[in-house]
């Protein structure tokens, strides 16, 4: 018996060092014996629990080569961290987050979304507007509430009634900067009450340093430049399309770290690829034809590359997106 | 003057606030308590006296305490509001029985039947001078000479006419309380105190069929001060556990604010607003609660900590303007979109929409309408689409105020700037859709601000933002202002 757990331990590690290598969900292990009725043979584990066969455990976006790289989708249970760099970007960071509540309701989980901000955030960066909710996303009056604590000591409490609430769809909680309330403690309350509660929190950051968290993965979203709008007689000039956004994967398990340009289609009610060469709005820079069978020219500067997939998630030695640990004021001093 | 008077000025509203809290602490011996002028106190004692062990020791204690807490009083006990009056003023702790009113009136001067003071001048010039003597006048030459108040006051005292006094709360229907022995001090003591109370509160509601909507704990301190804590909640709620989740919450903010002082001697717990209580079967494994019922607790819990406002629904409201189009209203624990607030100020004429895309409706059809609509109809489209009618772009996130921005090289007479400086950090405009625009509601008195044209403009780095231009070119002199009223996704 205990020669057979060893035996399986081995091939468990021996798994896992493989997924690394071929840059896959690494929890894809084989069915403990004893249990059957798993169709394809595949037994999937997430954070040591059994993921039933029946539901998916991962939302998939839509967008095929960004699920691709984060083993299959966005996981529906836990904590998801959401960053903007700067306070500006609120419109990209909700609109993502956004997006994927709306691919959530197009499944049919029941209940309403709960989106807890503190009045300072809601202030700053304007409160959630339910018709552009309702036109954007499909998200009317009746599948959303609002939190509006002044403190965000109040708003890190609800957050943490909220996320072991199965009646809620998703919570989101807005916070703005790096408060020191939110730690890895804090955040790790709130992963593990929502992965018991089998429901999403996603933790969007308006301005916020990428901190040690709880979180399995963090998402760095920019705002990228629309396509104009496609009509019968080919895209219109000078306006603006489906909202599209830079979505940087900062920390994951198993996704290396990259950048995708992702689209949102509001009729499908899904993401998809953005292509490059489709943002007239980076293009404004000098024009220069391509050479025939040289290299491409360079880029303009300030375009979003997808940066090369690294081995493993350790390389994070790459130019820095976001300010590192070392560039903040409190840990200079140390 | 003698030098060793001290002289303060008289401040009635301070006399106001002690008497009331006197009223306050009243509350003790019955939830009837009304205030008398500015000097007296009426309690409704019916039905409470034998709590206290009769009539004489409840007022004996009554006057204890109130010496105990400094105060001199008077106190009488009658059948009628008129004859308690007059026992309180013109003896020391008297109590009439009930018949007994007549008698006990007749040899008391006239200001013991509550009249005017002129009233009372006429009578005594006539030789009138006791209660008595105008009792055994014939009533009609009276009526005739000194008006109906008289008799009123006669008849009242002499419980021929009900006299109510209204009291300074509103009496709940059902309230349990303990008396201490002991008076408590922490907080965790009053919550388990809370818990018992509820389990005697239970018995009674499950009696009636009901729940509570609202309860209220009062927290009597020994020195006098009351402290009332109250929840609300979404839902009638019966069960002991619930209602102590609730007052834990309330208690935890209000821990700071409730000086227990010397400790609480009395505890009450009253359940305000009671409605039918809908019993359902729980299932064996005990999960008896929906996920709307979840829902309601968990806002109810918030509410209870954080107020009233700090749970939120939207509901939209009738108006072509951005900022009044959507009402953000407290979550009552019913997600579902049954009742739509009507526009807040509806148009007198029905004339409406000035911007396209806004039906016209009058008034009446828009209160039809209003009932008539399910939630999808109402916002235009199906969730799935959106593609049934048109929606206007709006931005997913909007200012509640207008941001002024700097708008650099707009074009001239209608079209969006090609740069723009919005919070000191300068945006390049690289495309542009717009205007759209959406005039004041003339209706109201403040429609003195001009038509706002709307553009959403994108800038260099992609992100997407509202601004308008209020009023046109040449309007003002130093031109029109722009500013910034939303984010797109």
């Amino acid at each position: 018996m205990v020669e057979r757990a060893v035996a399986r331990e081995t091939i468990f590690a021996l798994r896992r060092e493989i997924a690394k290598i071929e840059g896959v969900l690494a929890d894809r292990l084989e069915p403990p014996p004893g249990r059957s009725g798993i169709a394809d043979g595949v037994f999937v584990r997430r954070d040591g629990r059994a993921v039933e066969n029946g539901r998916p455990s991962l939302l998939r976006t839509g967008a095929d080569a960004f699920d691709a790289v984060l083993g299959g989708g966005l996981p529906r249970a836990g904590l998801v961290e959401i960053h903007g760099k700067e306070t500006r970007d609120a419109g990209a960071v909700a609109g993502f987050t956004l997006a994927l509540a709306s691919l959530l309701l197009k499944e049919g989980t029941d209940g309403p979304l709960l989106w807890i901000g503190t009045a300072d955030i809601f202030h700053e960066t304007g409160f959630p507007y339910l018709p552009g909710l309702h036109a954007r996303f499909g998200i009317g009056p009746e599948t959303i509430l609002f939190a509006r604590p002044r403190q965000l000591r109040d708003a890190l409490w609800i957050a943490e009634e909220a996320a072991r609430l199965k009646a809620l769809s998703a919570v989101f909680l807005e916070i703005g900067g790096s408060p020191h309330q939110l730690d890895f403690t804090a955040t790790r309350r709130l992963h593990r009450r929502a992965l018991q509660a089998e429901r999403p929190l996603f933790l969007l950051r308006e301005a916020g340093f990428a901190e040690p968290t709880a979180a399995p993965l963090r998402l760095i979203l920019a705002p990228a430049g629309a396509r104009p709008r496609s009509t019968l007689a080919g895209p219109l000039a000078n306006s603006i399309g489906p909202p599209s956004f830079v979505v940087g994967i900062d920390k994951s398990r198993n996704a290396p770290s990259r950048q995708f340009i992702l689209e949102w289609d509001a009729a499908e009610c899904s993401f998809r690829e953005g292509r490059r060469e489709d943002h007239g709005t980076e293009n404004i820079g000098v024009m220069v034809s391509a050479s025939r069978h040289g290299q491409d020219p360079a880029p303009p500067a300030g375009a979003v590359l997808a940066f090369p997939a690294r081995a493993g998630p350790t390389g994070r030695n790459a130019p820095p997106r976001q300010p590192s640990r070392g560039q903040r004021k409190a840990h200079r001093g140390a | 003057m003698h030098p060793g008077i001290e002289i303060v000025e008289a401040d009635p509203t301070a006399e106001r606030r002690l008497l009331e809290s006197l009223a306050d602490w009243c509350d003790r011996y019955t939830p009837l308590v009304a205030l008398d002028g500015e000097d007296g106190l009426f309690l409704d004692t019916t039905g409470c006296a034998h709590l206290f062990g009769g009539e004489r020791s409840m007022l004996d204690e009554l006057l204890a305490c109130f010496l105990r807490l400094g105060f001199d009083a008077r106190a009488g006990l009658a059948s009628t509001v008129g004859a308690a009056w007059a026992a309180a003023r013109f003896f020391a702790s008297r109590i009439v029985e009930a018949g007994e009113e007549e008698a006990f009136l007749t040899p008391l001067p006239l200001a013991a039947l509550r009249i005017d003071a002129s009233v009372r001048a006429g009578l005594e010039g006539v030789g009138l001078r006791t209660a008595g003597a105008v009792m055994s006048t014939p009533r009609a030459p009276l009526a005739r000479r000194f008006g109906r108040e008289l008799l009123l006051r006669m008849d009242q005292a002499l419980g021929r006419l009900e006299e109510t006094i209204s009291p300074r709360r509103p009496a709940p229907p059902l309230a349990v309380e303990r008396r201490l022995a002991e008076p408590i001090v922490a907080m965790e003591a009053v919550e388990h105190l809370v818990g018992q109370l509820a389990v005697t509160l239970r018995s009674d509601l499950e009696r009636r069929g009901e729940g509570a909507r609202a309860l209220e704990l009062a927290l009597f301190r020994v020195d006098g001060a009351v402290s009332r804590v109250g929840v609300g909640a979404a839902r009638p709620l019966r069960e002991p556990d619930r209602i102590g989740l609730l007052f834990h919450e309330r208690l935890a903010v209000l821990e700071d604010r409730i000086d227990a002082g010397f400790g609480f001697d009395l505890v009450r717990l009253s359940a305000f607003s009671l409605a039918p209580f809908e019993a359902r079967q729980a299932d064996l494994s005990g999960e008896d609660a929906s996920g709307e019922e979840r829902l309601a607790l968990f806002a109810d819990r918030i509410r209870a900590r954080l107020g009233d406002h700090a749970v939120l629904k939207a509901v939209s409201v009738e108006s072509h303007l951005p900022e009044r189009a959507v009402a953000a209203v407290p979550f009552a624990g019913k997600i579902a979109m049954h009742e739509i607030t009507p526009c807040p100020v509806p148009s007198p004429q029905g004339g409406r929409g000035f911007c396209s895309g806004i039906r016209r409706r009058t008034s009446t059809a828009l209160a039809r309408e209003t009932a008539a609509a399910s939630p999808s109809s109402l916002w235009g489209a199906d969730r799935d689409g959106g593609k049934k009618s048109y929606l206007p772009d709006r931005p997913i996130r909007l200012f509640s105020s207008p941001e002024p921005i700097e708008a650099i090289a707009a074009e001239v007479p209608e079209g969006a700037p090609a740069s723009f400086r919005w919070r000191r950090v300068f945006h390049r405009v690289a495309a542009s859709e717009g205007p759209e625009r959406i005039a004041p509601e003339w209706w109201r008195a403040d429609g003195s601000e001009g038509t706002r044209d709307y553009f959403r403009v994108e800038d260099e780095e992609g992100r997407r933002f509202w601004l308008y231009r209020q009023g046109l070119y040449g309007e003002l002199p130093q031109g029109p202002r722009w500013f910034m009223h939303g984010i797109f996704a």
